[in-house]
């Protein structure tokens, strides 16, 4: 119940500081997804099942809070923790390069997806724009901010895991 | 712990599969029945917003505080930079005023020297700056920038427009050393300028007080008195007469009893000695126009009116006198012919 406590606390303030902190450093609009990086970071240490739960509800937060589209983002969080959870068997947890270097992986998987609903909504979109507009600011901060965020996510794991 | 997760005994993965799959098209679908309004959270969507509002507002004051921290950081940056320009500039125009001064001032210097140069008409002048001062303290000799290439000669004397700085001492070819008439080596042939005194006598230097030179030679009944101007009588030749040396400050009498002294305070600053003005040749001054006379009250006239009235008088006069005389002429030639015609009918 307290890992639970501290999980959905942790979720909160990434999305928290996500969306009234980070709005200080954006460009253009775009800031960094921590969430996505938590779920990213969640699922190589924790395996695909955690990855894709916590997708799930770090995905309905969002989509529930923000007003987007409803779903695109707990879809494309459930992806990112299915995709790199299943790395998380044939990796090293200890590894903090693999999980820096798949944020912008996730970032653009994130994306493509968003995109393709939007598409599949019949709404006219032009990817190359959007890519230009939002992914590239979006994958700049993601490499950023990966770090820390994993580092986060690894100490908290490591506190579940000695008790 | 680990060991308790270890213990846990793990879903079947088929089931956890299927759970994922449902999950997967549940979410699927739930994008698009959301997207055409078939179904509507507002509840929950409610519920995350006030779970996650302590949560932005604290994250929203921490950013606020930062963003204010950053553009205090970076408007005192600015200050700094703006600060460190400003200083430069302050510099910049300090050492331009200074020079704009010198300048307004060596301005002013040459414009008084002008003028007493056009005043001056009775003297050649050549305006000369001082360029040294001899260091040793007990006697008063500067060094101009001109000398006998530009006409200066030894005992040629040197005024501004104050009045009288002394005597060029020696000439060389381009500057010239000058005795102030504070050196107690320098005399200067001087008298008392109010008309009912114009008592003579010499100004020279004290060593006692270099900056005061002193009148002597002044009888104890001379009529000298405190503020009375004095002036260069031009005995001796080498002052022009009438030169400004500078006013009586005290008066005392000398130690042997029939003589007194004046000590003068000169009308020159010779602290402040920059410009001077060498007298490289002096004539007599021209005679000072008449001053305007006195008229009664009420009966007042205009002189340059009246004596344009009497220029026309006169040459009216003047005219009438040449038609006078045409008319005799004519009139004697009248007679003279009257007169021949009757000789020649006399004599047929």
């Amino acid at each position: 119940m307290r890992i639970l406590v501290i999980l959905i606390v942790l979720v909160l303030t990434m999305y928290a500081a996500q969306t009234s902190l980070l709005t200080y450093l954006d460009y253009n609009g775009v800031s960094a997804n921590l969430l996505l990086l938590l779920t990213v970071s969640a699922a190589f240490l924790r395996g695909p099942y955690f990855g894709v739960t916590l997708g799930f509800f770090a995905g309905i937060l969002q989509d529930l809070t923000s007003g987007d589209f409803f779903g695109c983002a707990t879809f494309a969080y459930m992806t990112v923790g299915v995709i790199f959870g299943k790395f998380s068997e044939r990796v090293v947890k200890d590894q903090f390069l693999i999980p820096i270097v798949s944020a912008p992986v996730a970032a653009a998987i994130y994306f493509f997806i968003t995109v393709g609903f939007i598409h599949l909504l019949g709404y006219p979109i032009d990817i190359e724009k959007a890519a230009n507009t939002n992914l590239v600011p979006l994958l700049f901060y993601q490499i950023i901010f990966a770090l820390p965020v994993h580092k986060i996510v690894y100490d908290f794991d490591k506190s579940v895991v000695s008790g | 712990m680990e060991q308790k997760y270890r213990q846990k005994k793990p879903k079947p993965p088929t089931k956890k599969i299927a759970a994922i799959v449902v999950a997967f098209i549940a979410v699927f679908c739930l994008i698009f029945l959301s997207a055409s309004g078939k179904i509507e959270l507002p509840f929950f969507g409610k519920t995350a917003m006030v779970i996650l509002s302590p949560f932005q507002n604290f994250f929203s004051w921490t950013g606020s505080q930062l963003s204010y921290l950053k553009s205090s950081i970076t408007e005192i940056q600015y200050l700094q930079r703006q600060n460190r320009e400003l200083r430069e500039e302050v510099e910049l125009l300090r050492a331009q005023n200074l020079t704009a001064s010198e300048y307004a001032s060596e301005n002013q210097r040459l414009r008084a020297l002008l003028g007493y140069k056009q005043v001056s008409t009775q003297f050649d002048l050549v305006a000369a700056g001082v360029i040294g001062r001899e260091s040793v303290t007990w006697s008063s000799v500067i060094v101009i920038n001109r000398g006998t290439l530009d006409g200066v000669a030894n005992n040629m004397a040197v005024v501004t427009e104050m009045g009288l700085v002394g005597h060029v001492l020696e000439a060389s070819a381009n500057t010239s050393k000058v005795q102030l008439i504070l050196d107690p080596r320098s005399s200067v042939g001087t008298l008392v300028q109010r008309p009912d005194s114009r008592v003579a006598g010499i100004v020279e230097g004290d060593m006692n007080d270099p900056n005061h030179p002193r009148m002597v030679n002044i009888p104890k009944d001379a009529n000298v008195q405190v503020e009375d101007a004095v002036v260069t009588s031009g005995f001796g030749g080498v002052y022009p007469k009438g030169i400004v040396v500078g006013k009586i400050k005290e008066i005392h009498n000398e130690e042997g009893g029939l003589l007194k002294y004046g000590v003068i305070e000169t009308s020159v600053n010779f602290e402040k000695l920059e410009d001077v003005a060498v007298i490289v040749a002096s004539r007599e001054a021209p005679p000072e126009p008449l001053p305007p006379i006195l008229q009664t009250q009420g009966t007042e006239t205009d002189p340059y009116e009246t004596a344009e009235q009497l220029r026309k008088a006169q040459e009216n006069l003047q005219q009438a006198q040449e038609n006078v005389q045409q008319q005799q002429q004519q009139q004697l030639q009248q007679a003279q012919e009257q007169a021949g015609e009757q000789v020649g009918g006399t004599t047929e």
